[in-house]
């Protein structure tokens, strides 16, 4: 199984570097998938805000939000995404909050 | 070729992984019930295969099973190869003997005749079938370079893609494969869009770019009859990044473009090319062309998307034995038009970093679209500058052929993508420019892997920054 080793945490992670099993999913699992996934340091209120509406989508839906959906619910402008998540709202945000790899050509 | 030792084979052993076909027959999805998504049901698969594999054998395809000579030419123009060139199993040619072996066996005279002379070879069970997927979809991009490149005209592109036709006839496909067809069948675009969120998406970006240029002027036009173009998108660009919607929006705009996205057909995208399903091909294909018809455009604009481009551009018209009457371009040319003709202006000082050019395999090897983008990227670039090898020559994005959605080949692919990284960093560019979306992500994947120096950028988006708006000083 493919996995990540970070701070002396194991995470189980598919070849893409998601979440093996989404249902494992914890706060802490999140800062260290941004840290190993996104080269980031430390998830501020802002990554946060885009993570938890993710997170409580998924888990409702079981599908990944649109990225129009992660705007109008953080309120922020669609460039702020990207810059919040260099690896773009899939490859990156979702990830972090735990999802499975969303399908298609991304 | 140089005889060389045999190292471990790179053939990735995934097992067949049928927990979506499960779902998908427990949801009772309509596509599943008509049967044309079809499932994987376990017991005579061999004796289906080889049935369909008597059945479709074309006369093209029967050259490209016949004619190779062993000559070996096709390994050194195959990435997999190239980075694993102790493995034979990598070369184009045993990929293709894999299935020639077994026509040679069934089919072929000579086969039946003295199956030891020729080395044909029959499947036993569909653990064989799986081992097959394993390399059809696992180690081949279907960029057809080796194609190109061979002497005999052997078409191991047409060959890959004709096997994984059989294979996803037994739904025995990678998880993704199957994924995104249920979709496409089911909601007609690869992402299970619906329609209140496409068109949420739309008018979400058409404020933006009113609220960017200061203009209420601008539309984005959904199923307004009459226009001269349709323009057909990737539904990644709706789920996931609608920048791209507003770049054309904004230019469309300033060029007074009569344009128009229809409701329904949209999807430029076509899964029937990667799973080699060719009524999924014509179903798809045949939304975007009857939408075309239904709303009286001119032209079908398909935006910046490789297999997009073939599948609508090439091959739809074929799989959906629909009369081709309209001219269908890509948006590069579109936009080579504006800029040849004065409905744009730009000022390549605005796109000042170094920017290299990567050819999509299917639109430069397999679609023929090659100097267009280059035109368009010399107008807007200040330093515009050659990856080697390049146009048909250039090595896949690694991702092509269906495999960023295929994640259990994602090792191997980064492992052979060496050979991209290295071609990407000796242009020293900053910015390496695609015009295909399933590249952007293959490349950002060998980027971030080889930890290069670069980013991905479309054309589009290039063109956009470049943009000199009227009336606007330094805008």
């Amino acid at each position: 199984m493919p996995h990540i080793e970070i701070e002396g945490r194991r995470i189980e992670v598919n070849e893409e570097g998601f979440l093996a099993n989404p249902e494992e999913w914890t706060e802490e699992t999140a800062r260290l998938l941004a840290k190993a996934e996104e080269g980031l340091e430390e998830l501020t209120a802002e990554h946060w805000a885009v993570v938890t509406f993710i997170r409580e989508y998924y888990l409702d839906k079981k599908l990944a939000p649109m990225v129009r959906k992660m705007c109008q619910a953080t309120g922020f402008p669609l460039m702020k995404i990207y810059d919040l998540f260099p690896s773009g709202p899939a490859k990156g945000a979702c990830k972090v909050a735990g999802l499975p790899k969303p399908d298609g050509c991304v | 070729m140089k005889r060389r030792k045999t190292g471990p084979s790179g053939v990735v052993e995934a097992p067949l992984d049928t927990r979506a076909q499960a779902r998908a027959k427990e949801e009772g999805l309509p596509s599943v019930k008509d049967g044309r998504l079809k499932t994987y049901e376990p017991g005579d698969n061999v004796a289906k295969f080889l049935d369909l594999l008597d059945r479709r054998v074309s006369r093209s395809l029967a050259v490209s099973l016949t004619a190779c000579v062993h000559c070996g030419l096709c390994a050194e123009s195959c990435h997999y190869f190239l980075a694993r060139p102790d493995d034979p199993t990598m070369t184009p040619v045993w990929k293709a003997d894999q299935i020639r072996q077994i026509f040679k066996r069934h089919v072929d005279w000579t086969g039946r005749l003295a199956p030891w002379w020729v080395k044909a070879r029959t499947l036993r069970d569909d653990e064989d079938l799986n081992r097959l997927k394993n390399i059809v979809f696992g180690s081949c991009s279907a960029c057809r370079r080796c194609t190109y490149n061979c002497p005999m005209g052997v078409d191991t592109g047409l060959l890959v893609r004709f096997t994984r036709g059989l294979l996803t006839e037994l739904g025995i496909v990678p998880e993704g494969v199957f994924n995104v067809s249920r979709d496409q069948w089911e909601t007609g675009n690869q992402m299970a869009v619906t329609e209140t969120d496409y068109l949420e998406t739309l008018e979400w970006m058409r404020d933006d770019v009113r609220t960017e240029l200061g203009d209420d002027t601008v539309d984005i036009p959904v199923d307004k009859p009459g226009c001269d173009i349709l323009y057909t998108i990737n539904p990644r660009e709706i789920k996931f990044d609608p920048r791209s919607i507003a770049h054309a929006a904004k230019i469309f705009h300033l060029a007074r473009e009569s344009w128009t996205m229809p409701k329904w057909g949209w999807d430029q995208t076509n899964f029937g090319l990667f799973s080699g399903d060719d009524k999924l091909g014509a179903f798809v294909a045949r939304n975007v062309y009857e939408a075309a018809e239904r709303l009286g455009v001119k032209r079908i604009v398909i935006s910046e998307c490789g297999h997009g481009y073939r599948s609508t551009r090439w091959e739809g018209y074929t799989w959906a034995g629909h009369e081709q009457k309209l001219p269908t371009e890509s948006v590069v040319v579109t936009l080579k038009r504006y800029l040849e003709a004065g409905r744009i202006a730009v000022d390549p000082a605005r796109n000042a970093e170094p920017v290299t050019f990567h050819d999509s395999c299917n639109i430069a090897r397999s679609g023929d679209l090659v100097e267009e983008p280059r035109e368009v990227l010399r107008r807007v670039c200040a330093d515009f500058r050659e990856m080697f090898p390049n146009r048909r020559e250039n090595f896949c994005c690694t991702g092509g052929g269906g495999l960023l959605s295929m994640a259990e080949y994602r090792p191997l692919r980064l492992e052979v993508a060496k050979i991209k990284a290295d071609q990407l960093r000796a242009t020293g560019a900053k910015l390496v420019c695609t015009m295909c979306h399933n590249c952007v992500d293959g490349l950002a994947d060998v980027i971030k892997h080889y930890k290069l120096p670069l980013r991905v950028v479309q054309v589009l988006e290039l063109v956009s920054n470049a943009l000199v708006i009227p009336g606007r000083s330094g805008s």
